[in-house]
């Protein structure tokens, strides 16, 4: 631990540069804002606290916003408004017409005035209204009795209906789903819509609110830029806007989504990784691989069948009843003395060694292998995923009950102890972001060596850096919690537990890039990464100062460079050398 | 749904019907063993229309309807087996008309329901097949497909 109080206290008391340095910390133009950034994190955090109000705003971005329904439905008038304003058309018409176009003001605009007759046909806007026929008694269209014009109602096409039919018509429409929304005049040769006046005018109450819902649930779903938070319970919608970089939002309701697959944000894996390692999960894939390892078709009907005991004499249960050879799936009529006995089969030996038998047994060797590297991933992002879980149950615990008890045994505003939340909230997106880091890992391809051999590298720093800060925020907190006054050392621990936040945070925030980044620098790199085996050698140094230059040095300030193998790397050319060497051994840089 | 005008509705139908009808056509609500009519049932006719291969046939149909008539479509069956590309194994019809959620709307007539099949006799939609022989056949071999519907129309005499 010596070595990491020593980084703390670097990062502690250091300005910002000191990140500079830090391990993998990239260096390209694009990260530069991002140093900045942590510096002025950093300098705010020495100075005060209050930090967390700089680190939300490091965070949020502004490509979307959140909607609630008064918002949704602001939003919507103001569409409607628009266009109604533009085409100089009714509200209910240029609500029709924005439906039809999933609410896009703009497609409406272009449509409308490229052939506004053929828009109107189209969504059944009748340009000239027809009045209802001229008489002082009318049939109804649905129910064929006669009524006195007053009971009678008609839709801009002039199509007499009785009240009553109507009613039935709209209740029918509403009770079948969203379709109602385009409800057309119920005469066959009529394509005239019905909008939201009829609605109003004919329907009850309850279908009126019914109707209103879809309407506004249409605003949100056909949408191209606004979506549902998938939060359960949750009635927040997403408005993004389109084509704006990173596609992570966090929703009012607090959960994290990612606004294209709508899965939970999974930076650094892309949305077509998730969905094929959720599919996974779900899938019945791993259960054929099992099957398929596991198991043998039975040669007649084909049935799968698990060998758990016995000789090779097998015989498949009824109807099928055929007996055959669990070696050579060959009849067991063929079989006796002549082809090895009853617990072998020679038959099947021969075959073996032509090579008959490889095929199939390669592939039920290989799936049986595959299930096995699955599970190592799939248990590990499991259990990365629960102990996010009990991470947020902790930080919910530690807001409502700790703090407060913690401010009262300190003596410490709670106003000084965000950096506790701060800490919490680390950990809690640091098991997100490793859980998914499992993902990533199933799906980088076996023969990559020096690029699986970098990833675990790096996988295994980020899980022991956690495992620092969330030793850090769980046990030595508890200390302070139990004590029976206020401790001397807590400004220590306040020193101790901000800097291994932002030292993770660093980390991680790194760690997502290069993953993202496909551990791009690798290849430049690949020879030198499988020289460099062991562990101890550090990330920085496969990275090392590239021939593009845009590499850092891991961990080489001077005061920081021994890892915790007792390995220190040269300032210089990164080589890891041992502890009793004053030179770097590889380019004969002073230490 | 729409409070039980469905037999108002089928009343003024069989008035309208009686009153005038297509040539050849025959539509009526069944009779119950004691005498009484039931509305929601009609038994009808319907003829293959001239200069046709389905000309000389008069093909039985039974209609049910719902209590939610007019509002959704009903149900119209020929006798089980019937050949035809659009028509279920079970004799259903599958016409997009008679699709609550396409083509029908409640102003449509039993009139208008059965001359509609007529039309789709000899106008099948390869589009929409609703029974393997008859698709098939009619797809792949028209000659074939031909005789089966002129035998077919022997196979439904005129009833009187």
């Amino acid at each position: 631990m010596a070595s990491e109080d020593e980084l703390m206290m670097q990062d502690a008391t250091d300005d910002g540069e000191s990140f500079d340095d830090d391990f993998y910390s990239g260096g390209d133009a694009r990260d530069d804002s991002d140093d900045d950034d942590v510096m002025d994190y950093d300098f705010i955090d020495n100075d005060s606290d209050d930090s967390d109000t700089a680190l939300a705003h490091h965070r949020s971005q502004a490509n979307y916003s959140i909607l609630n329904e008064a918002d949704i439905r602001k939003c919507q008038e103001e569409s409607i408004t628009k266009i109604s304003t533009v085409l100089s058309i009714p509200r209910v018409a240029a609500g029709i017409l924005l439906r039809h176009y999933n609410w896009s003001v703009s497609k409406v605009n272009d449509e409308w005035f490229a052939d506004e007759g053929k828009v109107r046909r189209i969504v059944g806007l009748l340009e000239n209204p027809m009045p209802l026929p001229d008489e002082e008694e009318l049939t109804c269209g649905i129910c064929f009795d006669a009524y006195p014009r007053n009971e009678i109602s008609a839709a801009a096409c002039g199509h007499p209906f009785c009240l009553t039919c109507w009613q039935g018509y709209i209740r029918t429409a509403i009770t079948d789903g969203p379709g109602c929304l385009m409800l057309r005049c119920p005469d066959p040769s009529c394509s005239a819509a019905i909008g939201v006046d009829m609605i109003n005018k004919l329907a009850n109450d309850d279908d009126k609110k019914k109707y209103n819902r879809y309407f506004i649930r249409s605003f949100v779903e056909d949408n191209r830029k606004t979506k549902w938070c998938p939060a359960p319970g949750c009635d927040y919608a997403v408005d993004y806007i389109v084509g704006s970089g990173s596609y992570d939002v966090t929703c009012g309701c607090s959960y994290s989504f990612c606004w294209n697959c709508t899965e939970e944000t999974h930076r650094p894996v892309d949305c077509g990784t998730v969905s094929k390692w959720i599919l996974k999960n779900s899938a019945e894939s791993e259960n054929m691989n099992w099957i398929l390892a596991n198991s043998k078709p039975c040669p007649k009907c084909k049935r799968p069948i698990e060998k758990n005991q016995g000789c090779m004499h097998i015989t498949c249960t009824p109807p099928c009843k055929f007996e055959f050879c669990w070696l050579c799936l060959g009849p067991w009529t063929d079989h006796g003395e002549r082809t090895g006995g009853f617990y072998a089969c020679n038959r099947y030996e021969a075959a073996k060694q032509e090579g008959v038998f490889d095929e199939s047994e390669k592939r039920r060797e290989m799936a049986k292998n595959s299930l096995e590297r699955y599970t190592h991933y799939y248990e590990r992002w499991a259990t990365n995923q629960s102990s996010r879980q009990k991470a947020l149950s902790d930080l919910q615990q530690m807001q409502t009950v700790h703090l407060e008890k913690l401010s009262d045994k300190q003596c410490q505003p709670e106003s000084q102890l965000k950096f506790i939340i701060e800490a919490w909230l680390q950990i809690v997106e640091c098991r997100r972001v490793l859980k998914w880091t499992y993902a990533y890992g199933y799906y980088l391809p076996e023969r990559e060596h020096a690029k699986r051999q970098f990833f675990e590298y790096l996988q295994g720093e980020a899980e022991s850096g956690l495992e620092r800060l969330h030793q850090c925020a769980e046990k030595e907190l508890q200390g302070y919690l139990d004590a029976e006054g206020p401790s001397k050392e807590f400004n220590e621990f306040r020193t101790k537990l901000a800097g291994l936040t932002s030292v993770t945070r660093n980390y991680f925030e790194n760690l997502v890039r290069a993953l993202e980044n496909g551990l791009a620098d690798v290849d430049a790199h690949g020879a030198y990464s499988r020289a460099a085996s062991s562990k101890s050698v550090g990330g920085g140094s496969i990275k090392g100062k590239g021939s593009r230059g845009k590499g850092t040095t891991s961990r080489s300030s001077s005061s920081r460079n021994i890892d915790d193998t007792g390995h220190w790397s040269c300032e210089y050319c990164t080589y890891a050398n041992v502890r009793s060497a004053t030179a770097c051994q590889m380019c004969q840089q002073r230490r | 749904m729409s409070g039980g005008i469905a037999r108002g509705r089928l009343a003024e139908e069989r008035k309208a019907w009686r009153k005038n009808h297509p040539h050849g056509f025959v539509a009526k609500p069944e009779t119950l063993p004691d005498g009484s009519v039931n509305l929601m049932i009609w038994h009808c006719t319907i003829p293959g229309k001239a200069g046709t291969d389905w000309e000389g046939g008069y093909y039985p149909l039974t209609i049910h309807f719902s209590e939610d008539y007019p509002s959704k479509p009903p149900k119209c069956k020929f006798p089980p087996g019937f050949f035809h590309p659009n028509v279920y194994p079970s004799g259903t019809v599958c016409l997009s008309i008679l699709n609550e959620d396409s083509g029908w709307r409640p102003a449509i007539t039993v009139k208008q329901i059965l001359v509609g099949i007529q039309d789709l006799l000899d106008q099948p939609n390869p589009a929409d097949p609703a029974q393997t022989e008859g698709y098939h056949m009619f797809i792949q071999d028209s000659l074939e497909y031909r005789k089966r519907v002129r035998l077919q129309s022997k196979q439904y005499p005129p009833l009187v």
